[in-house]
């Protein structure tokens, strides 16, 4: 055991990081993060409006009622 | 002899030649129109439907991240501030790459996607999300430390025991970093081309209860605009 190879060492360890584990799956704490910070977003695609879709439809509305 | 001068031009600009069957092809491939159109349907008016886009400018940054690193070579990107930067740079551009990749992933497939005869864009996509993780674990490969040095001794064990070992070898660093920078790009590359190509020719897929603005599998009016 060197002097040098020591910061190694303790930057390996430290960087071991936390697991989760739940039967047969194991998955760092930072990947499940990365998981469901994915799905929120997938979520939030599909029901946050996109800008400006309210006021097209308002005039996609008025449009129409002027033709009728 | 002046007679038979006239239809030997005729027949001249008549034949057909290899530049003009292309031309013909391409505009039949994808009509002038719906190359970069300005207007889409309305229903593509949906964060959903940006994700795809987000994936292609994550990979731009990726190609010109890893272009610079090429350029400069492993000891700069590890010992450099500014190679550090880049490299982190590479990393985080592909960590956006697969998450918006996944999330497109996943709009398509609920969506059912390969409707309208778009079942070569699936595949196509599909093939893209494989070559692209080949991709990456190459690029894990290719880091030139002890984490890369690791990473191989595992995917050795784990080729080796799916059988495909022989064919090519993972603790070879030069072979994998050809790989990374050169074969796997290219291949991902005309991959996204051909993907998107056929997004273009076939215009975007409409959601289940959306009434498309032309027959999307006709070439010539697919992607037509109604916003």
């Amino acid at each position: 055991m060197t002097g040098s190879s020591t910061p190694f060492l303790q930057h390996g360890a430290a960087a071991v990081g936390h697991y989760v584990h739940w039967g047969v799956i194991q998955i760092s704490v930072a990947n499940l993060v990365i998981i469901l910070v994915m799905i929120a977003v997938f979520v939030l695609a599909l029901v946050v409006p996109f800008p400006g879709s309210r006021s097209q439809t308002r005039r996609d509305q008025e449009d129409s009622d002027d033709r009728h | 002899m002046t007679a038979t001068k006239p239809r030997t031009d005729q027949a001249h600009r008549e034949a057909p030649s290899w530049t003009s069957r292309t031309r013909d092809r391409v505009r039949r491939t994808v009509p002038e129109g719906q190359w970069l159109p300005d207007r889409q349907p309305v229903y593509v008016r949906s964060w959903i439907y940006v994700f795809g886009v987000a994936t292609l400018a994550a990979l731009l940054v990726v190609l010109a991240t890893g272009f610079v690193l090429a350029l400069e070579g492993s000891q700069w990107w590890h010992v450099s501030s500014l190679g550090h930067f880049v490299n982190s740079l590479h990393l985080w551009s592909v960590e956006l790459f697969f998450a918006c990749m996944v999330v497109h992933l996943w709009g398509k497939f609920f969506m059912a996607a390969w409707r309208g005869k778009r079942a070569l864009t699936w595949i196509t996509g599909v093939v893209c999300l494989l070559g692209s993780i080949g991709t990456a674990f190459t690029g894990y490969l290719s880091q030139s430390n002890f984490d890369s040095q690791w990473i191989s001794g595992q995917a050795k064990d784990g080729l080796n025991a799916v059988g495909v070992g022989a064919f090519f070898n993972v603790l070879n660093p030069g072979q994998m970093l050809l790989w990374h920078v050169v074969l796997l790009p290219a291949v991902v590359g005309v991959l996204v081309v051909a993907h998107i190509v056929l997004v273009r020719r076939h215009g975007v897929v409409p959601p289940f209860d959306a009434v498309p603005p032309a027959d999307a599998t006709d070439p010539t009016t697919s992607g037509e605009a109604t916003r």
